[in-house]
């Protein structure tokens, strides 16, 4: 089988997108299927190995004023799909997705020329060139973790503003997913509550939509045998998104014993102000640390040394973080926001409502105050993220999905 | 001087000739045959009329549609709970998108039947409107390429 995979940003640390893409490609290289990307930048690590890359242009410039581009982009500005992106986000449009997806439909024209594939897997553009690769004849599908509706009514709750309310409104490509989504083959999404998450936001058939859970290297991540800080907790993710509830994450923290401290895998001042501004607020800055930007391996070190990981979230599409926590033994407490029940389950931590402080206070100290239950609760977390979020699994089941749609097309 | 600067200055100049001859040849060459109701374009062929002014109004609708749009969207999206922070701030945006929505539908009505009734500025304002935005983008990127430093300075090489 061939397949020819989508994704506007490859790099490692640009989201949840481009591990995905890395791994997912590398794991059905190995069972078998000819894989080949299409991949803007920032750019993936190197895939060559199981992989044919096409390098897509894009200059990477919204938020950054002109005067900021320097001599290179200045220069490329001048040409055709640069001076889209140039126009539109300077009016605040986050243009990178439609204009990748059609860089890319003008590219698969010219290798259409030599190569045919079996089906063109979109990860979390759905850009209207995606539209016009479906005239080829290909089937196309995409996966989407999270619709992006969650992303700007997170954004809309912190914006005072009509400006801030209306830059936030034109940043994300609303119409544009809402179109294409709907015309596409299938769409995969990372958990059950996605189906409905999905089925809101864009109207998509439920029965157009699957579930492939989400992988992670259950090599890579586990238990280092490292000596646990008893008194030490740990959240992983963007603190300047709202979805993350870092607010009340802080708030627990303050009613939690002074001894214990809170070490975030994230940049934090000056490049990232919001969780350093919530943590003085709460009057925990000297409990709270930042990491800055950490490689898979010193995080596998992190989550073995920690006693507990938290997530605070209000909305997750999947919860990669608890997924990589679990295959490294130690315990989650977690909300019951989104698809985190479906990731972590009493076996292996501990479940409270989004947006309540007091109740994730009281689930770290249980887990903190009860060394049998935490050593319990870690060695059951490896054994469900073992059996269920491994990268193979994972490929395994997007393999069927091919199957199924290219059988149906 | 260096090629890339001669790029900015080609940019600059451009536009600036181009943004003077827009400007000239819809509003300063027309005024003295315009009345206060524009120019008569009845006299013209419908199909060129209508060649001109469909893209044109398109684009507009477009754009006015999109300011509506996001007045409608801030006016009717329910986002709860709203954050502890500033729950208790007075928001005034929705009246505020409510005078967005407002506006939008006045001057999307406006030109509509300026489109209508042949009036010369429901083209002319679009089309310099479209124009002159264009034009000055280009004119910015030609000035940014003439005023960024090509080279690191000295001391930081």
């Amino acid at each position: 089988m061939k397949v020819l995979l989508l994704c506007y940003r490859g790099g490692p640390f640009c989201g949840g997108q481009g591990i995905y893409l890395f791994y997912l490609s590398r794991e059905l290289a190995r069972l078998g299927v000819d894989v080949d990307v299409l991949v803007g930048p920032p750019y993936p690590d190197p895939l060559d190995e199981w992989a044919t890359v096409y390098k897509i242009e894009n200059l990477n410039i919204w938020a950054v004023r002109t005067r900021d581009f320097g001599p290179g982009r200045l220069l490329r500005i001048f040409s055709v799909w640069n001076f889209i992106d140039y126009l539109f986000t300077r009016f605040h449009f986050f243009s990178e997705m439609e204009t990748f997806s059609m860089r890319s439909f003008f590219i698969l024209k010219k290798i259409l020329k030599i190569k045919r594939y079996d089906i063109i897997h979109d990860v979390n553009s759905l850009g209207w060139g995606l539209l016009l690769m479906k005239k080829y004849g290909i089937p196309v599908i995409s996966t989407i973790h999270h619709p992006l509706t969650r992303d700007r009514d997170a954004d809309l709750m912190i914006n005072e503003t009509l400006w801030d309310k209306l830059t936030t409104i034109l940043f994300y490509p609303l119409v544009m997913q809402r179109f294409v989504i709907k015309r596409l083959d299938r769409i995969i999404t990372s958990s059950r509550e996605g189906i409905n998450e999905l089925n809101r936001a864009f109207g998509v058939n439920r029965e157009k939509i699957s579930v492939v859970y989400n992988g992670m290297d259950v090599e890579q991540f586990r238990n280092t045998g490292e000596e646990r800080e008893e008194r030490s907790i740990l959240f992983v993710g963007n603190t300047e998104d709202q979805k993350k509830g870092i607010r009340f994450l802080m708030e627990a923290l303050a009613g939690l014993p002074d001894d214990i401290a809170l070490t975030i895998v994230d940049e934090g001042p000056p490049k990232k102000e919001n969780a350093a501004r919530l943590a003085r607020q709460f009057g925990v800055q000297k409990r709270v640390s930042f990491t800055g930007r950490v490689d898979q391996k010193e995080l596998a070190g992190l989550y073995s040394r920690k006693a507990i990981l938290v997530m605070s979230s209000l909305y997750e599409g999947f919860g990669l973080p608890a997924a990589e926590a679990m295959a490294c033994e130690t315990p989650v407490v977690a909300t019951r926001a989104g698809a985190l029940p479906e990731v972590v389950d009493g076996s292996c931590g501990i479940l409270v409502d989004p947006g309540d402080a007091r109740q994730l206070r009281d689930a770290i100290l249980k887990v903190l105050n009860d060394r049998d239950k935490g050593l319990r609760l870690g060695k059951n977390g490896r054994k469900r993220a073992v059996e269920n979020f491994s990268w193979e699994t994972a490929a395994k089941n997007t393999l069927e999905v091919y199957k199924d749609v290219i059988h149906l097309t | 001087m260096p090629r890339p600067r001669i790029f900015g200055y080609l940019a600059v100049l451009s536009t600036l000739i181009l943004a003077g001859l827009v400007t000239y040849s819809l509003y300063l060459l027309t005024a003295e045959n315009i009345e206060y109701s524009g120019t008569d374009l009845n006299k013209i062929n419908n199909f060129t009329f209508y060649a001109v002014a469909l893209p044109l109004s398109l684009v507009s609708v477009m754009v006015i549609g999109t300011g509506f749009w996001i007045g409608w969207t801030i006016l009717t999206i329910k986002v709860v709970p709203p954050m502890p922070d500033i729950a208790d701030k007075k928001d005034y945006s929705k009246i505020k998108a409510f005078f967005l929505c407002l506006f939008t539908l006045c001057l999307g009505a406006l030109l509509l039947y300026g489109i209508s009734i042949k009036n010369f500025w429901a083209l002319a304002i679009p089309a310099a409107a479209i124009s002159l935005v264009i034009l000055g983008a280009i004119f910015w990127v030609g000035i940014a390429i003439i005023t960024t430093r090509s080279t690191l300075p000295e001391e930081k090489k």
